[in-house]
Formats: C-alpha cells, structure tokens, sequence
C-alpha cells in the first residue's frame, strides 16, 4: 500500500492504495466519479480518456502511482453542473424523454462547446463512448482549432463507438472546433 | 497484476542501484504502455517496478557538439512529435507524431518502445535504419551500443538487469540528406505489420555517397538490406530505379519467392514499402 495524492477536477484526493490501482480506478472509486468509463481495460477503447497535467491520457492504463501530484481534469470536469450525481437516471430512461438535458437538470448553455457539439449533432446513441470521445476532442481541439474531418478521425483513431458510425461524431467535432473558434473571438473583441 | 513495489528514484545514479539491489525481479517503468499492458495478463510479473519518470535528465532533446540529436530514454513520442526538428531529423518528429494513437503518445516513451523491442514498433525500424547510437547506464558506468548490439537477433534486447537505457544518439542532421519511413498497418493505431526506413546521403555530383535500408516488424528484430544498399552506393540517384531496388531489397529480407500465402503477403507489402520509401528519399528529400 502506498500514499498518493492526485488532483481531481480542482479537488485534491489523498489515499492509500494498493500499488497496482489504476488511475481509471482511482477516478471512479476512490474519487467517485463514475462519468470516466471502463470499457476495454487494455488501452484500445479510449473510453477512460482524461486529461493529466493538460495531456489526454487512457487512464486505464496509467497507475495512479504515475499520476501522484498531477492534475487530473475528467468528463465530470468540463461543466459545473455534472458534478452533482443524477441519481435513477440511465441512458435508456433518458432515451425515451423529449429534451433529456431539462431531465438532468442542466442548461445546454453550461455545456463545454465539445459537449454541446455532441448533443446538437447527435453524436451518441448509447453514450459509453462518449466521455472519452469529448475528452479526446476537447484535448485536439485546443492544439489544432482548424481542423479538418480527416484531421478529426484521426484524433480519435484511439477511439472506438460501436452505434454510431462515427460520422456524427466526426460532425459534432467539425461543429465544436468551429464553436470554439468563435467563442475566442468574441473573447478577442471583449 | 501481481503485486509490486513502487520506487521512485530521483536520480539515474539511484536508479541503476536500485535495479542492482533489485534485479532480476526489477522492471524499469517508463511509459508503461506496454509494461502495463504485459502485467495485466501476467506476461510480465515484476516484484519491483523502478519509475523513471522522476529523473529530469532522463528526458527531452538536445543536439550535442558533434551535431548530434540526443533523444533522453523518456522522451514522449508527443514531445517527438512536438519538437520541431530540421533536416532528415523532422523525420523523427514525422514518425513520432503517426504511431499508435493521441493518447499512448502522451505516455510512451522511445527508450520505453526500444526495451520493449516488439518488432512491429516503429522507433526500433528509425533507431535501426539510422544507425542511432544508444548510451547505456550501468553499475560499472556508461557504455555505447550500435543497434545490433542492443537487440538480441532472436528478439528481444541485450542490457543487463541492472542496466538502464539512458539516451539515442541520431546521426547530424548533415549525416542524411533524406530519411523516408513507410509502414503499413491495418487501423490507424495498430503496430506496424510491416514498416520500411530508407536514409539517403548523396554527395555534391548527385550520387548516392551513403545509403542505409531497415525492414521492420517482418523477423524479431529490424533487418538492414545491407547487400542492396552496397550495390546501390556510388550510383546517380536519379537513375536509380526503385521498382527494381525494391524487389531486391524484399528478395534479400525475405528470401526469393514461394513460401505460404503470409510470406508472399509480407514479401510484397515490403516489397511495396520499400518502393514508396525509395521514391521518397530519392526525389524529395526531406532536408
């Protein structure tokens, strides 16, 4: 056992843990934040992707000794208001409601522009893709702010989605990059 | 996994007393992207895992006085790809920058990739093709091995226990005047099924002064078409034809012909690579 303290989405997270923890681990059970998901668990689904010190990562396969005082940014991360649990809600209760996002109790507006890009194109069907896919998105997007869809697919060549064809996702980031292209103009002329 | 112990040496001194104390049950940690991945099935089930990641003069590039590219072991293939080198060196960046995918490349290291030494890397094929010189550490000091020496010829590489790779040493940028890499995977951030490096210096009359041609992934370790590359030094590289260079190339790796459905697949996708390697380096150098 061994003591590690990493920075969580701003929040500090100390504990001791087994030497072979690994990060994905760490986010979802000892920080509790389950947005972060295990799919493939051998660093092929992306899935787990989140940010350590600003670099996208698979936190399945990075030990959480790795990531002792790093920082790390999840899913949960992107928007305030996805840090409060939605209890009693899956991904089959949302499907079957008219504008899922006033279920959650959340604002398109609060969305980070990835999330929302997302949400606009549809670029999810079951969603357990997703987190990884907008973080991996999220990261390329802030390195290349022009790109193009060629650019975009092989950004998330990391990434595997078994619904939706990839097109839409490949849309939702086309739509994203051009979101945050505008937003730093605005932020320009501000 | 199996359980093991965690240490963090702060300085490669303390690093290579540590795998001493420790070996054989000792693993040095870069990346861990394939360690991790080895440990998980219990392919690999070290007792003590040794973490490089805190020893600062492990990592990053310099060009040394002679000209050369120092790359640290724990250099990231992101900060490859980031570096922004020149000449036949922006190679380096090129193949960094296309292997696996955006993630692993934030983690992976080229010491990591070249002690792993799965033949379907590409950094083994770029240390290989270039001649690159790796500075090793040990107990008794530091010693230089040429990438024969490194790797075993049955696969796998040839350091101690207790030693650590500490550095790649790529030729000056002068050294070459173009370095072309070609690989075929089979999706975006697989490993390479086959992969071809062909580097180039021709001298002031336009005549191939030196040439050097590694075929990758196809036998456990990187193969130097030495044989092809004799023949072809001291011809114009203009009239150099690389149809025929690269079925000479494919016939010295890969045996003549026949063999099962694999081999002649593998022989033509060298044989392809080597084409498009050639015609790269020849025409358009990178420089």
């Amino acid at each position: 056992m061994q003591d590690v303290t990493i920075s969580v989405n701003g929040r500090e997270i100390s504990a001791e843990i087994d030497e072979r923890t690994l990060l994905l681990e760490f986010i979802r059970d000892v920080a509790g934040l389950t947005g972060t998901h295990n799919g493939c668990l051998e660093a092929r689904c992306g899935c787990c992707s989140v940010e350590m010190d600003g670099n996208i990562v698979k936190s399945c396969n990075v030990l959480a000794l790795q990531a002792h005082g790093k920082s790390v940014t999840t899913i949960e991360g992107l928007s305030p208001q996805r840090l409060r649990p939605a209890e009693h809600i899956t991904s089959q209760s949302l499907a079957g409601m008219y504008e899922p996002l006033d279920v959650l109790g959340a604002d398109a507006d609060d969305l980070h522009p990835v999330q929302a890009a997302f949400h606009k194109c549809h670029a999810l069907q079951c969603g357990f893709c997703t987190p990884g896919m907008v973080m991996v998105l999220k990261n390329y997007l802030q390195e290349n702010p022009a790109p193009t869809r060629d650019d975009i697919r092989t950004a998330i060549a990391g990434n595997l989605c078994r619904c939706t064809g990839y097109q839409h996702i490949i849309d939702a980031g086309m739509q994203a990059a051009k979101q945050l292209r505008e937003d730093s103009v605005q932020l320009r002329d501000a | 996994m199996k359980p093991f112990t965690y240490l963090t040496p702060g300085s490669t001194a303390e690093a290579v007393s540590l795998l001493d104390e420790y070996a054989p049950h000792a693993r040095v940690i870069a990346g861990g992207q394939t360690l991790l991945l080895a440990m998980k099935t219990r392919a690999e089930r070290p007792g003590v895992l040794v973490s490089l990641s805190g020893i600062a003069d492990l990592a990053g590039l310099r060009v040394a006085g002679s000209g050369e590219l120092v790359v640290g072991a724990t250099t990231t293939y992101a900060a490859l790809a980031k570096a922004g080198l020149t000449g036949w060196h922006a190679e380096i960046s090129a193949v960094g920058g296309d292997l696996a995918d955006r993630p692993v490349r934030t983690m992976g290291t080229i010491g990591g990739a070249l002690c792993a030494a799965d033949p379907r890397f590409d950094m083994l094929t770029l240390v290989a093709g270039t001649g690159a010189q790796l500075d090793v550490l040990a107990p008794s000091g530091v010693r230089t091995l040429t990438p024969q020496e490194f790797f075993r010829p049955g696969g796998g590489i040839k350091l101690a226990p207790n030693e650590i790779l500490a550095s790649i040493r790529f030729a000056a940028a002068d050294a070459f005047t173009a370095v072309a890499f070609e690989k075929f995977r089979q999706r975006t951030f697989d490993a390479a099924v086959a992969s071809v490096l062909c580097a180039v210096r021709t001298d002031a009359g336009g005549r191939l002064a030196a040439i050097r041609i590694a075929v990758g992934a196809v036998r456990p370790v990187p193969v130097l078409a030495e044989g092809t590359a004799a023949e072809l030094t001291g011809s114009p590289a203009a009239y150099v034809d690389p149809d025929s260079a690269a079925t000479r190339i494919a016939t010295e790796v890969l045996g003549a012909s026949g063999g099962t459905p694999e081999e002649q697949y593998r022989r033509e996708l060298v044989q392809a690579l080597a084409r498009k390697a050639l015609r790269t380096a020849l025409s358009s150098p990178r420089s």
